[in-house]
Formats: C-alpha cells, structure tokens, sequence
C-alpha cells in the first residue's frame, strides 16, 4: 500500500543517516525522505458488492445522519435496497474487514433500514432527467429488468416493461416467500421505481408469443432482456411426472399468489439452493413435515448460511448425502422415494466435492410430496435464434450484456444462470447505462481499480470490540406458524449503533486523528478534507501511524 | 627532530603531521597555546588547511562537523566550559559518523572558577559515542592525534584526545616530533566514500522512524566495539613505523602484585614512582593506567585485576551520587569475575596536587582497607 523503502537489516543502510534519494526537489536539505498523503482506497465491503454500492460512504453518511443523502448514495447502484436489504447474500458482509476482528458491520441490516427510509419518504426520490428521444423496451421486470427500467427512466429514456406476469417482480414475488420479503414492502420498492420516470407497463405480454422479439427491435431504439430463469430443471428419473410431484418454483409461485394448498402430507424437497430453503420452509408453514435432501454435505449447500440455519430452527429435517433414484407410483400417485446414497470424491469444477453414487446403497422414503428445487432453466423460446445462445443461456460479450444482435442486451439469471438478487441489479443497471452511453455516444469509464486491504490495514487500537447489531426478530415459534416477515428492520437508535462499527477502511472519514497527532502542526483543515503544508511536513509519518484506517499512504520524496 | 615543547604544542605539532585540512577552534584557557600555534602554522603555510574563525565551541564543532561531513579532515580543540557548549555538535558527530578528532585540555567545570585540571569536563560526555583516549605526556599527547584520524576514519567515529590542565598543557618535555612525510605512509588521505557533493546532494541526518532509529544506534555501538581491535592494532602499527608503541591500557608491575592502583593521565607516571618506591620496600603493589576510556576495555582490565588480590581506583573526577567513573567502570569489568575487594578513592580536583605522598598515602590506606566503603573515600579533604 504505501511506497516506503523497507531495510530488513541494518546491513543494508547506508553508514551515515542520510536520505538515498537525491534532494534536487529540496535544495536547502529536509528533515523528510518519505511524505504523508491522503490517498482514500475502494473499501472492501464495495469491492465486494456485485452492485458497487458505495457502503463505506453511505455510512458515513448515517453516521451524521443525512439518511436522504445515504438512501441517495445507493440509490445510485442499486433502485431497490428495501427488497435487497432482506433477500441479499450480503457478499459485502463477507469482506467487510471488521469480521477479521469482531464481527462484520451487519451492511445488510443497515441497507434494509435506509430502504424503508427511502419507501416512507417517496420525496427523495429525483425527478428524471428531463425526457430523451429515444426508448427502450424492458422485458422481465425482476430484478435485472427492474433495475435496467429504472436508470434509463432516471435518465430521462422512456421505458416499456414488458412482464408474462399480471404481478410485477418477477423471482422477487413468486420465488421469495413473503416471510422474507412480503408482498406490500416488494409492491411499494415496484411503485417507487415504476414511479421513478417514464415507464409504462406491458403486463401479462409474453415476448416471442404475444410480441416479437423483432417487433420491439423494431420499434425502440434498445432492447434489454432480463427474463430470468422460468422452468425448473427436471430430476430425469422415472415417474418423475406423475402426481404430487411438483416444480418447487411452482410451487412457491402458488403460495406467494396466496393460492391455499394442503401440505399436510411428508414433504421431501430436493435440493441445496435457496429454493430449496424457501420450498421447506413455505411448506413447513403450512404444516408439513418436511425433509430436504441434498447430494452433497451441508457444507456444499449454495444455499445463504443465515437461511439453512433458520430453517433447522423451524424444524426442517436434513438428510444430507443422497438424490433420488426413483419414484415410485400408485395409481398415477407418488407414493416412495428410492435414493441413492452418496459420498463426496474429487472437486468439480464449481470447486465443491463432487458427489458420487455408493454401488449398491439405496434407501426408500414414504413420500406424500415431493418438490424439485435442484435448478432453474431459461425459456429461450422468444428469443432464438435471434440471440446468441451458450449452455441453455443467453451469450453475452462484455460486462454491460451485450449480444449478438447490436441493440439488444441481456442481463441477470438468464445470462449468469441461477444467481442473486443483486448480480441481476447490478446487470440491469450495467447494462442501462451502457445503452444511455450508446446513445450520447460516451465511452465506457474506466474500471476501477481494486486495492488490497485487509486488518493489518487498520489500527485496531482505535476500536473497541463489539458485536454485530442484529435485526429484531419475531421468535421461531411465531415465525414458523405464518408468513409474517420474521426480521424487523433497525430503528434509529440500532441502526447509529451499527453504523458505528463501520471502520470506514481506507477512507478518510475526518476523524482528526493525523490533525491532532501531527507534530509540527503540519495539517490543515479544510470544509470537507485534510491537506498537508509540506513546508512545515518533517516526514515524521506519525499521522499515517495513527490514522486508525490507512487512508494516508506514504510516498518516497524524490522519486 | 625532538624538542623541548610544551603539551599544547605537541597537540599543534600533532596536528601539522597530520595534514588536517579543516581546523575550527574557539580559545580557552588553558588549551589557548593549541589554537594559537595552530593558526600560526596555517597562517605560514606549514599547514595546508582553512583556519575557520568562529564565535564559540558549539559553532567551532559545527564547522567540524560541516567539514568532515564534505570530506576534509577536521580538527578542534577546547576544554571544560567549551566542551560543555560543544555538547549538542559533539552528539551530531557521533551520529552523523563523521571522523572528527578533537583535543580535550581536562579543566575543572565552574562554578566556582577554577582553570585547574580535573576529568568531570570529558567524563561528562562518556555516554555520547566519542572515542575517548587519556594522554599521559607531552609525547602521548603529539603521537595521539595522527593514531586518533586513523581510528577515527576506520570506525566511522570521532575521537576525544584528553591531556590534564598544566601537568600536561602547560608543562614543557622533550618530544620526537612527527615529520608530516613519515606519517603519511602511516596514516592515508581521508577520502570517505559518502560525503557531501553538490552534484549529488542528499539531506544528511534526516528523519528516521522508530523502523531505523535503534538500527543506526546499534550500528555506532558496532562500530564503537569494533574500535577496540582498531585502537590495538594501530597502536602497534604506530610502533612500527616510529617506535613508541601504545595499547589500551599499561599495566605496572601488576604480575605478583597483591594490589593495584588504577589509574589516568599524569597521576599514572607519579604511581608509578610511588611502585617503584614501594617494591624497594618489598611490597608487592602494581599499577594500572587506563589509557582508553571509551570503548572501555572490559577485557584487558578484568584479565589483569582478576589475578591481584585488591583494587584500588584513583578517580580525578565525581560522579555526583554514585563515586568516581572510572571507579564505576572498574567495578562493572570485575562484575562476576572476582570477589577481591573494589576500593574507590577521589582525589585532586579542581587542580589539587596529586603528590608520591598522597598516592603513598593511599597505597598504604588501600592495603590496609579490607572492604570497599560504603561512602566515597575522598582524599585530602579538610573536614
């Protein structure tokens, strides 16, 4: 991180103290060899959001309680932090510096809160630019299209949303049960993007059925496709088709619609996934018993940690190490479940342990219902072959989706196969702003350059350990008897107390440690920023020292 | 050519054999005579350097330093209140490295007054990284200053030579002066590979974090531990070349001796009379002088107590709560190596005589002295 000469002995040091660098750029001698300069870095936490939300500075910005100019701040990355705020994988979680210490700043928590803020005051949203010529059709409003609709409207591009759905939403409304994300809070974060510019809505319109692909091609000057991944994949075994043996995405599907539904019977849902967990779960509520079985170990479970944890609270069984082998039917009717046992050999290619079939070890299960949750599949049948297809999946070049046809992108689980919620935010805004680029004719901004950071970069003496600050929550008991949301988002008091956790890495927050240390009184303060007069600067560095998180670098003097 | 000169001017003449090209000094009782003859050297042409005039010691060193860091070989002289001035510029040579000789004339430190000789001045600078060397005579005080360049540009450390007020500075003996010719196959140019240069500048005691500060500082205390074969060696390599050989210490009739006086500078030959006189006696009594202080030889003085049977330290100086040095640093070479007792003796300060009778008188009382006492013994103090 910073340029400093290193000696590691004093063999390599010059006899006399003395700097090795010429001193052209000082005629008249200094005390310094090295200086200070502010030099903020990308924190990890924003590295690590596929969305780039700004996190650091969004919580600094908590911190002095300008909320609006928070909620503004992701709003710039992602149209939706009510909806991401409880769904999200939080991967920024995972990279937050301070997990290496106490524990992560629960970012999420903290998004959730400004979410709401943003949904209880539809004020701070900014009017659009003022409106553009050219339009663009949307089709598929999750999260991708959702996203991709809502900077180009922000930009003042008018925007057809185009959803085979009455209900907007997408995987947000029919793949996330409303114990994670009810249906009001995903209707008002719709609202507030729908609400946002010039977008008007095709419901119930399936591209390729109802409309051509060509047709919209035709008649808007861009084309994102940001559909998702509709079918489940299939088990391929035998009577996989008969009664009672049910798509998990269909199912989920039915039960957000509110569609009643007797799951009194043994549930067996197969697979790791988070459809998987929600599938359990969603029966559970409804009074099931219900076993999730997976091929692998719960180590190799791609479904979010904090979910398959939950879910064992609420009394879901796991029985790891096994897939179905065959159904077997009575009359038309699934009645058992023959699995094949398993055991983990070499790493795949996905760097999980590969399951592998034990010769000869099969169990049998009575199986009342049994729901599919081993993958989604594209529908790619309004599209080809127009598009450009690779592995079931639309064939994208670059990182803002483009196809293969010049005016058309594509974005979220139909590019990327089965991922989050907020990769296909971020896909849809990449991908809107690239089409508002193509139309001003900018180029593409340079990309951003990643900087290691780690624990060794802060000053822990300045932070006193404290535990994450957690979401109010109802009990599992309650949880498990209903679809009430089960986390509550931070009130004020709980939401400062999280913020302050935030090491704010790498970035100069105007703490005033340098001001207060410096020695020589070297250090001006300005409205918004440090500067340093280096005519009083003795190189001392006791400022880089003491700033508790490296927002200062060092730099060589006569280099 | 030998000649009948006084002490101060063995310290000049040794300066002229030593080609010094930069000579800053500021007056002082009683190292006056050193500056004087120096200037007039330089003023007739017998020494080839620039004679910097300055307004005191501090700047006298300053200029010392400024020199030798540009590459020249400098040299200055003073004594007591001068050297205290010094004080800031004598701890920038030392860790600046630069191989900077200075003469030290002892003087008792006022107030009150006094131009008489005791060591307090340079033994109040022990811990700053000089290389301290305690001259017994006028020929000693002429032979040490080409010896001291040729330490001093070897280690990277300067060099305090220290002579007694009037005993030496002031007393006139016979002394084989050093031809600049035949030392300077014996002592080389100083042409140091760093060194100031406009060409090429670099700031010179600069900053340095607490990551090197200690580096540095173990590097002087390297260079200080590795003065000690130096000083032996080019002692010997004197010898050599001129005849007179010189160590870290000498000792006197120490072999079978069943005490040994310790001592420095001029009251080392006056002990040595009182041996002599007391050997006649059939007395088994030795002497040993301490002729470098820093680095202190640990080695050579434990080797040669250890094997007597009682010590006795004569220190011409105090240090105020906790003895006489050199009666500190005697003790500190025995620690763990003997249980012979360690007796301290402080005498002849502010120019007090040190006579045969008064180092007799001690003798007699160190014989009879069975445990070091837990007060200082002062001698000759009306109380």
């Amino acid at each position: 991180m910073s340029k400093q000469i290193k000696f590691e002995s004093y063999r390599e040091m010059p006899i006399r103290p003395m700097t090795l660098d010429n001193m052209l750029w000082n005629e008249t001698g200094s005390w310094r060899n090295v200086k200070p300069v502010y030099d903020n870095k990308v924190s990890p936490c924003i590295l690590g959001c596929p969305a780039g939300e700004n996190i650091q500075h969004y919580i600094q910005l908590v911190i002095d309680k300008k909320y609006k100019e928070a909620w503004e701040t992701i709003i710039e990355s992602n149209p939706m932090p009510a909806a991401t705020g409880r769904v999200c994988s939080h991967p920024c979680m995972g990279k937050c510096t301070r997990g290496d210490y106490d524990e992560a700043v629960n970012i999420n928590a903290i998004e959730s809160a400004l979410g709401d803020m943003g949904l209880d005051n539809p004020g701070w949203m900014r009017e659009s630019e003022k409106a553009k010529k050219k339009k663009v059709a949307v089709i598929g409003s999750g999260p991708a299209g959702l996203s991709a609709a809502f900077y180009l409207a922000r930009g003042g591009y008018s925007v057809t949303l185009y959803e085979s759905e009455k209900a907007l939403g997408g995987v947000l409304r029919w793949g996330i049960p409303e114990y994670r994300l009810p249906n009001c809070v995903l209707d008002r974060v719709i609202e507030s993007i729908l609400n946002s510019g010039p977008i008007s809505v095709k419901a119930e319109t399936v591209v390729g059925k109802d409309i051509k692909l060509k047709e919209l091609e035709d008649s808007f000057d861009a084309v994102f496709i940001g559909v998702g991944l509709m079918e489940s994949r299939k088990l391929g075994i035998p009577n996989e088709d008969c009664e009672g043996v049910e798509s998990g995405l269909e199912y989920l599907k039915r039960v957000n619609s509110g569609d009643n539904l007797d799951s009194s019977k043994k549930t067996v849902v197969i697979g790791g996934g988070n459809t998987a967990m929600d599938v359990a779960r969603s029966a559970l509520r409804k009074g099931s018993d219900v076993t999730v079985v997976y091929r692998r170990t719960q180590a190799e479970m791609p479904a979010i940690a904090s979910e398959i944890e939950e879910a064992e609270k609420e009394g879901v069984n796991f029985r790891f190490l096994a897939a179905p082998k065959e159904i077997v039917a009575e009359g038309g009717k699934l009645s058992k479940v023959i699995f094949q046992e398993m055991e983990l050999g070499e790493p795949d290619e996905s760097g999980r342990r590969r399951p592998v079939p034990l010769e000869g070890k099969t169990f049998t299960m009575e199986v009342g219902r049994l729901f599919t949750a081993i993958g989604e599949k594209a529908d790619l049948d309004g599209f080809v072959p127009e598009i450009d297809t690779e592995w079931d999946l639309i064939k994208v070049s670059g990182e803002f989706g483009e196809t293969n046809s010049k005016n058309i992108f594509a974005g979220g689980d139909i590019v990327t196969g089965a991922a989050s919620v907020v990769e296909a935010v971020a896909a849809g805004r990449k991908a809107a702003e690239k089409i508002i680029r193509i139309f001003i004719g900018e180029a593409d901004p340079p990309k951003q350059e990643e900087t290691e950071f780690g624990i060794e970069n802060i000053n822990v003496d300045y932070f006193t350990k404290s535990n994450r600050t957690l979401k109010p929550r109802i009990s599992v008991e309650e949880a498990k008897n209903g679809f009430e949301e089960i986390f509550r988002g931070f009130d004020e008091q709980l939401l400062q107390k999280e913020v302050d956790r935030c090491f704010s890495c790498g970035v100069c927050n105007y703490c005033d440690n340098c001001w207060v240390y410096c020695p020589d009184a070297a250090i001006v303060r300005k409205d918004d920023r440090y500067e340093i007069d280096y005519d009083y600067c003795k190189g001392c560095l006791v400022c880089v020292e003491e700033c508790p998180r490296s927002a200062l670098s060092i730099e060589e003097e006569g280099k | 050519m030998k000649k009948v000169v006084m002490g101060n001017h063995a310290v000049s003449y040794g300066v002229r054999a030593s080609e010094v090209k930069v000579i800053s000094a500021y007056p002082i009782t009683p190292q006056t005579h050193v500056v004087e003859l120096l200037s007039e050297l330089v003023a007739n042409g017998e020494i080839d350097a620039k004679f910097i005039k300055v307004e005191s010691e501090h700047s006298a060193m300053a200029a010392c330093v400024g020199a030798s860091a540009a590459g020249s070989r400098a040299f200055t002289a003073t004594s007591s209140q001068g050297l205290l001035l010094m004080t800031e510029m004598l701890h920038w040579a030392v860790g600046a490295r630069l191989p900077i000789v200075l003469t030290n004339v002892n003087r008792a430190i006022g107030p009150p007054w006094s131009i008489w000789t005791d060591q307090n001045d340079s033994l109040s600078m022990r811990d700053v990284g000089w290389i301290q060397i305690y001259c017994e005579s006028n020929q000693e005080t002429q032979d040490a200053i080409p010896q001291a360049f040729k330490i001093a540009e070897e280690v990277n450390l300067p060099v305090m030579l220290v002579l007694d007020a009037f005993f030496l500075s002031h007393t006139y003996e016979i002394v084989d002066l050093l031809e600049t010719e035949q030392v300077r196959d014996f002592l080389p140019p100083y042409n140091p590979e760093i060194k100031l240069d406009t060409n090429d500048p670099h700031s010179f005691g600069n900053l340095a974090s607490p990551d090197y500060y200690m580096e540095l500082r173990y590097m002087i205390e390297e260079a200080m531990n590795d003065a000690r074969s130096v000083i032996k060696r080019v002692g010997k390599e004197f010898g050599e070349h001129f005849g007179r050989y010189y160590d870290m210490v000498v000792p006197y009739r120490c072999d079978d001796a069943d005490v040994i006086l310790v001592t420095s500078g001029t009251v080392a030959s006056t002990t040595r009379a009182v041996i002599d006189e007391m050997r006649d006696e059939g007395i088994k009594i030795g002497a040993l002088k301490i002729r470098v202080f820093r680095p202190f030889p640990f080695k050579e003085v434990s080797d040669i107590l250890c094997s007597t049977k009682k010590v006795a330290v004569l220190d011409r100086n105090i240090s105020f709560g906790n003895h006489g040095v050199f009666y500190q640093e005697v003790k500190s070479a025995l620690y763990g190596k003997t249980d012979i007792p360690i007796i301290g003796y402080v005498l002849g300060l502010g120019g007090r005589d040190v006579t045969p009778k008064v180092i007799r008188e001690i003798a007699d009382k160190a014989i009879k002295d069975k445990n070091p006492e837990p007060y200082i013994n002062w001698i000759g103090v009306k109380r």
